[in-house]
């Protein structure tokens, strides 16, 4: 089954506003995924972060690219995304090096470092038109209910 | 007296850990007496794999309570 929005959604339980993830580019087993998020003019947030300045919030880059991580999760540990846990990020060490606007997509890939069915840690990158805007290592753990 | 590898396992566990060295003894439980949770596990299981190129399997975490186990797992796998 390719990747499009149904499947993604069968993984992340975030919904819109807060979906974070449009497509998935490309998967190399279990070890990377590249993920692209397209940056509407239409996000609420753009509201107030800034009005006449539209930039995306770095928090937000963040967060989809622990979506992705999650995805890739998902694709190490089946049995355990199966199960639809929860996820909490639980430590992140950040590079913002440039602003994503409006228009802009945003394509995040992360990878593996290491998983286990209780933690996982990902070094990701999110680009836009191969412009690095971020760098992040992701520390998460997975709750089972 | 510790070996080069004892001090180099208990400086990157304090590091991570944000412990003193001085309070990392061979046998102070990390998970009782340092609250150490699967974030943190995890954190220290990957910079060891990291530092000393090796993976460590699941089922082995939870065998290794302290840093005692810990330099001793080292020492069989790095041989």
């Amino acid at each position: 089954m390719d990747w499009n929005q149904e499947k993604i959604k069968s993984v992340l339980p975030h919904r819109e506003p807060f979906l974070f993830i449009d497509e998935i580019l490309e998967i190399e087993g279990t070890q990377k995924i590249v993920a692209v998020k397209k940056i509407k003019d239409s996000e609420d947030y753009f509201k107030g972060h800034f009005p006449g300045n539209p930039i995306m919030p770095g928090v937000l880059i963040i967060e989809a690219m622990a979506q992705a991580s999650v995805i890739l999760f998902s694709l190490d540990r089946p049995h355990i995304a199966a199960k639809q846990p929860d996820y909490y990020l639980g430590k992140v060490k950040a590079e913002f090096l440039a602003p994503a606007y409006p228009g802009d997509q945003l394509i995040i890939e992360s990878n593996k470092v290491k998983f286990l069915d209780s933690a996982a840690i990902t070094d990701t990158v999110a680009k836009v038109n191969d412009r690095i805007v971020a760098k992040a290592n992701l520390v998460f753990s997975i709750q089972q209910k | 007296m510790m070996n080069n590898i004892e001090n180099e396992i208990r400086t990157m566990v304090s590091i991570i850990l944000e412990v003193p060295v001085e309070k990392l003894t061979p046998d102070v439980d990390f998970f009782k007496d340092l609250n150490v949770d699967s974030l943190k596990a995890i954190e220290i299981v990957a910079a060891f794999e990291k530092k000393y190129r090796i993976i460590v399997p699941e089922e082995d975490i939870p065998k290794i309570r302290n840093l005692g186990q810990l330099i001793e797992y080292t020492k069989n796998v790095t041989g």
